[in-house]
């Protein structure tokens, strides 16, 4: 059966068809709250981020103009929410080193490697990551997204990426090197 | 210690593309270069090494986050419900078949329009069957980064050594009474089905270790979940 593209369900959006937007939800639901979820680190804000995406693509469907995939143009926009839900959390006075603090006391790395376990210390490690750090790392190891596509979503220029994720990888290592295994780089 | 590939402006300008090449996302020339260099650049294949691994748990680091509830749906459905797009049927109808559709529909007059109305209302609610079903096996599929999955069955995340042989790998299965569920992704990662819910975790971590140690079958093995 033909599954249909994206980028045609985008278009039967823009019709105002209600199923062909449930379609695209069930496809991208999880990427997008995944996404926004490592950014905002609170399980309600992301879902409230990622109902707000689609909201997004339901008024302005008609806009898409296929330029980048649809994928990017969701995480885009998740990016841009969240950003700006992590600022008016700041303006009401809610301690963002607090939500961190937790997340970092739950998977302290030294603790994970007195179980001997690589790939959970590396995992603790990839939680203490900074946003900054983490959206790159992730966009290319865990969304395939190419440095043009990092690019356009997060907003820098090409080299840029190469760059940051150079120092994130790196900055990884010395994470881990910290915890004990010491990869040979950095 | 001095890092020897940053120093040498060509082996790092091909160190900053290991990610996109592991990844999958790299153009054919950018892709042959480093093909080429890590033939002869052990060290280079080393930092290859590192980004696969860091990219398996990256994938389960992810993965772990879980989905987002229904709750997310119902908000997404109750904000369209409250602003309906106001679309004509031409517009309703943008592209592909449905654009020719529309087009062949605002070219009638009225009377055949309203039987060709009803044709639409017709094919409409056979898409809708159709898109359902689309999405009712997204649900039930594997878990990967755009569709949730029941946690009724136990898998591994694993991606096989670069020179294990096919028949290698179809034995590895049957010892295993193992199945593939999603992959290759790009990444050259493999989910694969292990067993059902009545594993438990410590069980999915014998058979992880097991796997692991066919070294020359498995470069990379972890419960996934």
């Amino acid at each position: 059966m033909h599954t249909e593209s994206d980028e045609e369900l985008v278009k039967r959006i823009a019709g105002g068809e209600r199923l062909a937007m449930k379609v695209l939800f069930s496809r991208h639901q999880t990427r997008v709250y995944r996404f926004s979820l490592r950014l905002l680190r609170d399980e309600t804000m992301a879902e409230d981020v990622t109902g707000d995406v689609f909201m997004d693509l339901w008024r302005q469907a008609d806009r898409f103009e296929g330029r980048s995939s649809v994928t990017t143009w969701l995480l885009t926009i998740a990016r841009n929410k969240s950003y700006s839900a992590l600022r008016k959390r700041r303006d009401a006075g809610l301690d963002d080193e607090f939500a961190e603090s937790i997340e970092d006391e739950a998977d302290d790395p030294e603790v994970v490697m007195q179980k001997q376990d690589k790939g959970l210390a590396i995992r603790a490690c990839l939680g203490q990551l900074s946003r900054e750090h983490a959206e790159v790392i992730d966009l290319v190891y865990y969304h395939e997204s190419s440095v043009e596509e990092v690019a356009k979503i997060v907003g820098i220029p090409e080299n840029t990426v190469k760059t940051r994720l150079f120092h994130a990888r790196k900055k990884l290592g010395e994470l881990l090197k910290t915890a004990g295994i010491d990869r040979g780089w950095p | 210690m001095t890092d020897a590939i940053a120093t040498d402006p060509k082996r790092a300008e091909l160190e900053l593309l290991l990610p996109f090449y592991a990844n999958g996302r790299i153009s054919a020339a950018d892709k042959a270069r480093i093909e080429a260099a890590l033939a002869t650049d052990p060290e280079l294949a080393q930092r290859l090494d590192i980004i696969r691994d860091d990219m398996a748990e990256t994938t389960l680091f992810n993965e772990s986050l879980g989905a987002p509830s229904p709750r997310a749906l119902d908000r997404l459905m109750a904000g369209m419900e409250a602003e309906p797009r106001k679309v004509g049927l031409l517009a309703a109808a943008k592209g592909g078949f449905m654009s020719r559709l529309g087009n062949l529909l605002a070219s009638q007059p009225p009377r055949r329009l309203a039987w060709a109305g009803a044709a639409a209302c017709a094919l409409i609610a056979i898409q809708g069957a159709a898109l359902t079903s689309i999405a009712l096996r997204d649900r039930t599929g594997f878990e990967t980064a755009s569709a949730p999955s029941q946690s009724s069955e136990r898998y591994v995340l694993l991606s096989f050594a670069t020179d294990a042989r096919a028949g290698d790998i179809a034995s590895f299965f049957k010892r295993f009474d193992a199945s593939v569920v999603d992959g290759p992704r790009a990444n050259g990662y493999f989910k694969v089905r292990v067993g059902d819910a009545s594993l438990t975790q410590a069980q999915l971590d014998a058979i992880a270790a097991r796997m692991k140690a066919e070294a020359a079958i498995v470069r990379f093995v972890a419960p996934a979940p």
